[in-house]
């Protein structure tokens, strides 16, 4: 599965996996403001841009063609919107939709297959983002692939139950929305047997780490250096 | 409907980002004040469920099928400002770890689908949730998805993105199938929610913040309406201006005037910053109004 995948690519140990996910979060919002505001037509920026992404993608140690065959799930709504675009005669939009919004997707990609998830959103809670949605967004990662099996042991089993019977579409999508309460139902069970078991286990609201983040000088240095990169490139 | 980077033009993603980190913070701050320690965990895991509830397909017809989209669903179970962080976290979670969406477009896909979907979609429970309780669900379903969808077609159409007018308007439809859908869908898992655990939905108070209610509502509907005549029909507004006895032009024109980027022409810039003018007026509205409320109501 997709998500699997990337969660492998994230426990890598390259130069570009162990800098801090700070460091890293802000060299991609420079990254893609400097993409987004650049001309579709400024074919020097973007082949800089490109160029630092596979660099990326390289010293990380990551399947160069794994990535870039992975971001072009973002290919068919671009290119749907870049084909009008092209018919209504903006060629420059076009293209630009199509190779900057791959670009950023890349990026994106890169950021993630380098961060494993927990350490990025603590790096996000201390840049700023409320400790609630963080929390949130932990717990949801977390219990996404429980849930999401256990929707599929539910369909599986309205399966089963149903054979061959041609059953008409109102009863059909009654059993649906009843699955779909089962569900929400077996959920919030679910949390609240989770919750009881973390207080049991000492949770005091925030999940704790064996190695918490050090923005070292390294970081730091990795920071400026690919802003100034990223700002030289955008300016001609 | 998840919008990625480098589709929204630059004032149009910016503004929205600000907007929403701004709703997303008021909400936190709500949903803190209200909610139990025990319930954070709770919120996580049900927005695992809505990402699994992708996976049950409905029946619609013609070979066809559907699935939950979620957001009024649960602001009718979860209550609003929980609905807004879980929607908001879900968003995110697929603009990060699934690349659907993009990091820059967050704020506008947040803005459509978490802010104006849940507090919509709770609108109508609100306002007749009490007397005309199945109406109102329904309602609640349909109006959240068709909110998104059509904040989604303004803020491209704002952005500049070419769309033949024949395209807008098949759009619009498809959002209202895939909006009645998600009504039927609403409607009928509630009902089944409430034969496994009656308590699972919120209770409907008679004229608890109404006025907040259908201020917000007013004022969303009001954007979406306003957007998609201002861009469908470039000149819309100027129109509708000239018709009241108001020449607008120097009002769009002077803020922005001298305000070039990149290789955009001006009238578009000129409909950005009307749109974008417009939006964070609604905003100011709502949270204005809402503060008033407040104040009265603890007074």
């Amino acid at each position: 599965m997709h998500h699997v995948l990337v969660d492998q690519w994230s426990q890598g140990a390259s130069p570009l996996h162990a800098r801090d996910p700070r460091a890293k979060v802000m060299v991609l919002l420079i990254f893609l403001v400097a993409l987004a505001t650049t001309a579709p037509d400024a074919a020097v920026t973007l082949t800089i841009d490109a160029a630092l992404l596979v660099a990326g993608i390289l010293i990380a140690g990551l399947p160069p063609g794994g990535l870039l065959l992975r971001a072009m799930a973002i290919l068919p709504f671009s290119l749907t919107f870049g084909l009008i675009s092209w018919l209504a005669g903006d060629r420059l939009r076009a293209i630009g939709l199509a190779e900057k919004s791959y670009l950023s997707t890349a990026a994106v990609l890169l950021l993630v297959g380098t961060t494993p998830l927990p350490r990025l959103l603590s790096g996000l809670e201390s840049m700023g983002c409320p400790r609630l949605l963080v929390l949130l967004a932990q717990f949801l990662y977390r219990y996404l692939f429980v849930i999401s099996e256990q929707a599929q042991h539910l369909r599986l089993a309205a399966a089963c139950r149903e054979g061959r019977a041609r059953k008409n579409r109102r009863s059909k999508f009654r059993a649906a929305a009843g699955a779909l309460a089962v569900l929400f139902a077996r959920s919030y069970y679910r949390a609240e047997g989770i919750h009881q078991a973390m207080l049991a286990r000492a949770f005091a609201g925030r999940f704790a780490t064996l190695n918490p983040l050090r923005f070292r000088a390294t970081d730091g240095l990795f920071t400026a250096a690919l802003a100034v990169l990223l700002i030289l490139a955008r300016l001609p | 409907m998840h919008i990625p980077d480098n589709f929204l033009s630059t004032p149009v993603w910016a503004a929205l980002d600000a907007v929403s980190i701004s709703a997303v913070g008021l909400m936190v701050k709500r949903a803190s004040r209200e909610l139990e320690e025990t319930r954070v965990p709770l919120l996580g895991v049900m927005g695992a469920f809505v990402f699994a509830a992708q996976m049950i397909n409905f029946p619609v017809g013609a070979g066809t099928s559907g699935h939950l989209v979620g957001g009024a669903l649960l602001a009718c179970t979860l209550g609003p400002a929980p609905a807004v962080l879980v929607m908001t976290t879900i968003i995110a979670i697929q603009a990060i770890v699934f690349q659907d969406g993009g990091v820059l477009a967050l704020g506008a896909n947040v803005f459509n689908m978490a802010v104006a979907g849940v507090l919509v979609g709770y609108w109508p429970f609100q306002l007749w949730g009490a007397s005309r309780r199945r109406t109102a669900i329904f309602m609640g379903g349909f109006l959240s998805v068709m909110a998104s969808g059509s904040l989604a077609l303004a803020e491209l159409l704002i952005s500049g993105v070419a769309m033949p007018q024949a395209w807008v308007f098949t759009s619009l439809g498809l959002f209202a199938v895939n909006a009645i859908i998600e009504g039927a869908i609403t409607i009928s898992v509630i009902q089944a929610l409430e034969k496994v655990n009656p308590g699972f939905v919120q209770q409907a108070k008679r004229s608890s913040g109404r006025a907040l209610a259908a201020l917000s509502g007013a004022g969303v509907l009001l954007g979406i309406t306003g957007f998609l005549l201002a861009s469908s029909a470039p000149d819309g507004i100027q129109r509708l201006g000239q018709r009241l006895g108001i020449s607008t032009k120097p009002g769009f024109d002077t803020p922005l005037a001298n305000y070039t980027l990149g290789h955009f022409e001006s009238a578009w810039l000129r409909r950005a910053a009307a749109g974008l003018a417009g939006l964070l007026l609604i905003y100011a509205i709502c949270t204005a109004g809402a503060r008033m409320i407040g104040r009265r109501r603890s007074a």
